[in-house]
């Protein structure tokens, strides 16, 4: 597939449907917190702070001679303003509840891979909201994997933990899970059947705390109103009719926006995962998961731009989690990456926005635990955690 | 159980490895987190192919031949790291490989000390053993490899993988595609394929992402013969227990366990006729992941990079081919039964194929270079969409043809034959 394709393969009405969706779902979350949520404004931070954690990418498919040409965004229209990091190392668990944990808290996570146990040292969020007395629509992870569980969005450390986490949302797992539960209903997806998801997502939604989904969304009364999930099911019908390619990052990434414009949260990190398919040994699937993550990217940096909110207040983190296994590993190459190699252990990172005034590439090694750091300098958090992480060289801290 | 699984599973478990009592002690003198693989093997003896059973044997032949104390030498490292990664406090399974077993071990920080360690202690011992049997004399082996004519590759960029050993052929254009007329023909075609007296049907391997060669080629084969096409409803019938795994370690290990000695009887493909090594190759591929559930080409790769492992065949030939593109909304549940959860109809997507083929065509190749029996094989990668191959072979034995040549598939296999 060339660039231009990717880059127009999405129908705008297709588009315009998930746009709806996602709207219509954060508005439903809005609507759950009832009056007192929407009088009280609870205080925010000054600065914002995005995190953008992109799954596996090797560095060969991405920031290299051949792979330039499957990030035309990051490369051509980010990298002139970012300050880069070429060389950042995950020398923790290259599995996705580990190193996303280990972002988020500036240590190592050593657990349970599906995201049994929580983190054990605090991550950002809880450290923020604690400090910084940040009311819980100021703190989102939303997510595309569904490696992760709600568990990700806070630690197990007694003095901070959940009362102070983030609203943990997978939307992807939501196409999902409707897809699997009406075929398990013997209802097949067919082009002109708009009944045989909506009873799924209706009944998905309808659960006390999106049981099944693992969300974990403004504590445990997370419950959707009937009107609104009404509304939902009609867009996420009419989503499943058209006969155009889905992704489930492009959804990820509209309930992220519509976020950002309904509570301008301080501190938002956004998991993509299409590249994952990597795992089942599509190569060209891998790549047309890159390539959307590019957009989206870019997407998501524009949509900063255009926000009040947003714009020249924010500090923007982009990175892979990992690379993938090396060609010709035991492990199987580029479907998995769990290889002791730099091919998956060596990534980049990208800065964006306010930290970043001055564009540059800093070769000096990095870590992912190093974000941590650097977020905690930029809010001037009490406790910085990992004090043995250098902070960042080349931002404006 | 049904009956005919309860006769598979006695069959599987008849003993016919005398030293099994021995064995079994000799490997609890090695620490733990060493033990489930050699465990799993002995189990499984009968599955074996015969180049595992005789590795496992010249192993645990050797390990039994160190002295207590030597042992103790070189396993104390071992030992140590064990005790620093807490293994004691685990819930490690020493009986079997388990999912929880290696989660717990990649996740420890002394995790890559911990490889390094395995390897030392592997390499001692089976230095050991090639004091006690040297090894044979090695035989040339062949790989051969079929991009078929639907997936249209880019002359410009096909090659691009395989730059650094090899070089590339033209191939004369027939009445039927290349990789067809190579291994059929007069004399018997391709040698190796045919059934010879005394000789393993693991000594060659016949994997195709549809069911060609097989059915055309060398249908009298008794070859380990794998098409991901014959193989349809046992995949969908096993894609569906394996899509009920919980997100929990210990409930996955549950349910994989039960998944082996489940009756597939019934969704088993004639060809596959009563071979119960086979079948237990085809549940542990699928068990192991890579794809092979879910992709035709993903399942050539993950199948002959598996039988290069196991059974290090003299000749190993996979044919590639078209998988559909990701349906609409469904595609985000690739891990599904495209055709239980869409009524839409597959639609081929032969660009992404040629994408993905050209590369796990190389990943084959990859997977024999692990090998030293591989060290002198032949290769030949055709693509039947660029008449153009890729030939591997010791610089003394590469054909002289020029690029402006179209070689015949004659004059390939009579070269491929040479290798024998």
């Amino acid at each position: 597939m060339s660039i231009t394709e990717n880059e127009t393969w999405m129908q705008p009405n297709r588009r315009q449907l998930l746009k709806s969706a996602a709207v219509l779902l954060v508005s439903a979350w809005a609507n759950a917190q009832g009056a007192g949520f929407a009088q009280i404004q609870p205080p925010a931070l000054t600065r914002k702070i995005i995190v953008v954690a992109c799954g596996g990418m090797r560095r060969s498919d991405t920031f290299s001679a051949t792979g330039a040409q499957n990030i035309p965004h990051l490369y051509r229209d980010l990298l002139p303003q970012s300050v880069f990091y070429p060389l950042v190392q995950n020398a923790g668990v290259t599995s996705h509840f580990n190193t996303i944990s280990s972002i988020l808290t500036g240590q190592w996570q050593r657990l349970d891979d599906w995201g049994k146990t929580a983190p054990v040292s605090p991550t950002f969020f809880e450290r923020a909201r604690k400090q910084y007395k940040l009311g819980q629509e100021q703190a989102w992870l939303i997510s595309s994997n569904k490696a992760l569980s709600s568990k990700i969005g806070a630690s197990s450390v007694r003095e901070y933990g959940a009362a102070y986490g983030a609203n943990v949302v997978f939307p992807k797992q939501l196409l999902i899970n409707a897809v699997v539960r009406a075929a398990a209903g013997g209802r097949p997806v067919q082009s002109t059947d708009r009944s045989s998801v909506q009873p799924e997502i209706e009944a998905m939604l309808s659960r006390d705390n999106f049981d099944g989904l693992g969300w974990s969304v403004f504590g445990d009364n997370s419950v959707l109103e009937p009107k609104t999930l009404g509304a939902i099911e009609g867009a996420i019908a009419e989503l499943v009719r058209t006969n155009a390619p889905a992704t489930g990052d492009e959804f990820t990434y509209l309930v992220s926006r519509e976020v950002m414009r309904r509570f301008a949260p301080s501190l938002l990190v956004v998991t993509f995962s299409d590249m994952e398919v990597a795992h089942f040994g599509s190569y060209a699937m891998h790549l047309a998961g890159i390539r959307t993550v590019d957009r989206l990217v870019y997407e998501l940096w524009n949509e900063v731009q255009t926000q009040p909110a947003y714009k020249d207040k924010t500090t923007l983190f982009v990175l892979p989690e990992f690379g993938r296994d090396a060609d010709g590993s035991s492990t199987n190459g580029f479907f998995n990456h769990r290889q002791n190699d730099p091919s998956t252990r060596m990534t980049w990172m990208m800065c964006l926005g306010e930290a970043a005034r001055k564009a540059q590439i800093i070769e000096q090694p990095a870590a992912h635990t190093s974000v941590y750091a650097a977020i905690s300098r930029l809010l001037d958090l009490e406790k910085s955690g990992d004090a043995s992480q250098p902070p960042l060289a080349g931002l404006s801290l | 159980m049904s009956e005919s699984a309860m006769k598979d599973t006695n069959d599987l478990n008849s003993t016919t490895l005398p030293q099994r009592d021995q064995y079994r002690a000799a490997i609890t003198r090695l620490p733990i987190t060493m033990r489930p693989t050699l465990e799993q093997q002995l189990a499984g003896w009968e599955r074996l192919f015969p180049y595992e059973q005789n590795r496992l044997r010249a192993f645990l032949d050797a390990l039994q031949a160190f002295s207590l104390a030597a042992l103790e030498v070189l396993t104390q490292p071992m030992r140590e790291i064990e005790s620093r990664m807490g293994v004691q406090s685990w819930h490690f399974t020493a009986g079997s490989e388990t999912m929880e077993n290696s989660s717990l071990l990649a996740r420890s920080e002394y995790y890559a000390e911990w490889r390094s360690c395995v390897q030392r202690i592997y390499e001692a011992v089976e230095a050991e053993a090639r004091k006690i049997a040297p090894t044979q004399p090695q035989r040339t082996r062949r790989i051969v490899l079929i991009l078929p004519a639907n997936l249209p590759l880019e002359a410009y960029s096909a090659w691009a993988h395989w730059e650094g050993r090899g070089r590339k052929i033209s191939l004369a254009q027939g009445s039927v595609p290349f990789g067809e007329a190579l291994l059929s023909g007069p004399q018997g075609g391709l040698h190796g394929l045919q059934d010879a007296a005394g000789v393993d049907s693991s000594d060659c391997w016949i994997i195709d992402a549809e069911n060609k060669i097989h059915a055309s080629v060398a249908p009298s084969s008794t070859a380990c013969n794998l098409s991901y096409a014959t193989l349809q409803e046992f995949r969908e019938h096993f894609l569906a227990e394996v899509n009920t795994i919980p997100k929990n370690l210990q409930a996955a290990d549950e349910i994989l366990a039960a998944l082996r000695p489940q009756n597939w009887e019934r969704w088993w493909p004639a060809s596959l006729g009563n071979d119960a090594r086979l079948r237990n190759f085809v549940v542990d591929l699928f068990l192991s992941g890579n794809g092979a559930l879910i992709f035709c080409n993903s399942f050539v790769e993950w199948a002959a990079s598996e039988a290069l492992r196991r059974a290090r065949p003299a000749t190993l030939v996979a044919r590639f081919g078209m998988r559909a593109k990701p349906k609409a909304f469904t595609g985000i549940a690739i891990f599904e039964n495209q055709h239980r959860i869409s009524s839409l109809p597959d639609v081929d997507d032969p660009e992404g194929s040629a994408i993905d083929a050209q590369l796990l065509a190389r990943y084959i190749w990859l997977s024999a270079r692990r090998y030293s029996e591989y060290d002198s094989a032949y290769l030949v990668c055709i693509s039947e969409s660029l008449h153009a191959a890729w030939l591997i072979a010791p610089d003394n034995k590469m054909p002289d043809w020029k690029l402006e040549d179209a070689v015949s598939a004659e004059q390939v296999r009579a070269w491929l034959n040479t290798a024998l």
